[in-house]
């Protein structure tokens, strides 16, 4: 597991810490000859292995500036780069996560996971033994071989979780990825995920409207108000990672969604 | 077995006496046409006494056994036309529906397509190939080449927009993204177009056959009501019944092997399958 770590971290290795893995500046993108403006102006700067959470009610424009990121959506104007470079559509540095798990349901869990590897070329045996230590890793080792209709929303989210990882990209952007779950499942998938990502030690962006799950994840808090769609504040989140969900339960945590809350009473 | 056996035997008794009933329904319902053709409440003439259609199949298949080409003929081109016309249809919509432009205007033609009776052709086509099996064939193709036409753009188009993002976030080649995403989701609705398709291709054979022909089974029931010869008609009809319910049968059953993943048995024997094969180091699918 640790030489996946490696593997994965090497993109960011370069530059490490000095350049930011993500950077824009007076992005913009809106919709319908401009009428609609989605992202407004955002600037920020994300470095390597930084975890964000991108906070806000539907309409704000948060799906929007993760599929900029992604290169699935053309922005308007400013600027936008992943690892220094304009980003004019998908990089294979960067892989994204779906509200739906996505998954193809005529291939079994691991035939799913070995997707990225087949559409980038031929599949070794490396890879299929790196696609079943990721199935490990996300803890589906027993359902390798189980069809999607064979497993619950969870399971499948994990199933999706292992192909994000498979893509080898050192920038994941999920958007939801949790969001159609029961709660349970969900805190569950959450802390499976700030395990994960603590190992690969990438980079993630997370969109999310839920204002504790933001926090927990997070590094920064980017919170997100709508028409027009911008980034009105971010909130710094100072916990060790890979943290306990018990830390939702201090007065610390509280005073961080106070501020979060206030972010967007402000802006209203 | 036996502990098994008495467990179930309530639900395995039901089960007889289900079967007992049909049975008992199937005679009763034989017994009142053949009482009801002797009392004279049926004229014979047109609705033949049961055990004269049971003589007939005697007749047809083993005394003189001469229902055979016409048998093999009508399901030759019930097979070649339904093969053609359903490849036709798939292949075209393939090709409609990778270029987003032809789409557009395609439709029109699809509408007026779906509006007209297909089998108002059949004069036209007889006329262009003749009394024999291509027409036939060609008019069983017509008939076959719609419901996969329109069933497999259907397919193309429902894919989720989530996934063909998935796709592009992978930067899949157009081919991939055909290969490994648009077809196979497409699979199911094409099933169920080959299904439509199959259904059609027996009547459509069987009307081109009365529109003008020289052989096959529409050409015998033709011979045969025309000579008041109704016994042997009805024998032509039954084995259309019997040959309409194997196709059926058949294109479930290539259903459920096309589109095992619906299937909750079969998914988990391919499941099966699929980790043995892994194990046997052939594993991943292209």
């Amino acid at each position: 597991m640790t030489a996946m770590a490696v593997e994965t971290a090497t993109a960011g290795d370069h530059d490490a810490a000095t350049l930011p893995v993500i950077a824009a500046h007076d992005l913009r993108k809106t919709f319908a000859g401009g009428s609609v403006v989605a992202v407004e102006d955002a600037d920020f700067q994300i470095r390597p292995g930084e975890f964000i959470s991108l906070v806000g009610p539907s309409g704000c424009g948060k799906s929007t500036l993760l599929r900029m990121v992604a290169g699935l959506l053309e922005r308007t104007s400013g600027s936008l780069t992943v690892h220094g470079q304009e980003v004019t559509g998908p990089h294979p540095t960067v892989a994204m996560m779906f509200q739906k798990p996505t998954l193809l349901d005529w291939r079994t869990a691991v035939e799913n996971v070995l997707l990225p590897t087949e559409i980038a070329g031929r599949v070794t045996d490396a890879d299929r033994r790196r696609a079943m230590d990721l199935l490990e890793l996300t803890g589906l080792k027993d359902f390798a071989f189980s069809f999607p209709s064979q497993l619950s929303g969870g399971m499948q989210q994990r199933v999706a979780l292992a192909r994000l990882l498979q893509t080898g990209a050192d920038i994941l952007l999920l958007d939801e990825p949790f969001g159609a779950l029961d709660e349970f499942t969900r805190e569950h998938l959450n802390v499976e995920l700030l395990r994960i990502v603590n190992e690969v030690r990438s980079t993630t962006l997370f969109v999310t409207h839920n204002i504790s799950e933001a926090i927990y994840l997070a590094d920064r808090v980017f919170v997100m108000t709508p028409r027009p769609g911008r980034i009105a504040g971010i909130v710094e989140v100072p916990f060790e990672r890979p943290r306990p969900l018990s830390i939702q339960q201090g007065p610390e945590f509280n005073a961080l969604v106070s501020r979060v809350r206030a972010t967007f009473e402000s802006a209203a | 077995m036996s502990e098994i056996g008495d467990i179930r035997s309530p639900q395995g008794g039901h089960r007889r006496t289900v079967i007992l009933r049909h049975v008992g329904i199937f005679v009763s319902l034989i017994s009142a046409w053949e009482i009801a053709c002797r009392l004279g409440w049926l004229d014979p003439l047109f609705f033949p006494f049961p055990s004269a259609i049971l003589t007939g199949f005697w007749r047809l298949y083993v005394a003189q056994g001469n229902i055979w080409p016409h048998l093999g003929l009508t399901m030759a081109e019930v097979l070649v036309g339904f093969v053609a016309g359903s490849a036709f249809g798939i292949g075209l919509a393939i090709c409609v529906g990778m270029v987003d432009r032809l789409r557009r205007y395609m439709k029109p033609y699809v509408v007026i397509l779906e509006a007209t009776p297909r089998i108002a052709i059949g004069p036209v086509i007889i006329a262009a190939f003749g009394f024999g099996w291509t027409s036939k064939t060609a008019i069983v193709m017509l008939v076959c080449f719609f419901a996969p036409f329109v069933n497999t753009l259907n397919g193309m188009v429902g894919v989720e927009a989530e996934k063909l993002s998935m796709f592009r976030s992978m930067r899949a080649s157009k081919t991939q993204t055909f290969l490994k995403l648009m077809l196979p989701s497409a699979l199911p609705e094409i099933s169920a177009g080959l299904r439509l398709a199959m259904a059609s291709a027996l009547g459509g054979a069987l009307v081109a056959e009365f529109i003008a022909s020289n052989a096959g089974l529409g050409v015998l029931i033709n011979q045969y009501t025309s000579t008041l010869n109704m016994a042997s008609a009805f024998v032509c009809v039954l084995t259309l019944s019997a040959l309409g319910y194997f196709i059926f049968r058949g294109m479930e059953e290539l259903d459920r092997i096309l589109v095992f993943w619906n299937d909750r048995d079969r998914t988990a024997r391919v499941g099966e399958r699929r980790k043995a094969a892994w194990a046997a180091g052939k594993g991943g699918k292209s």
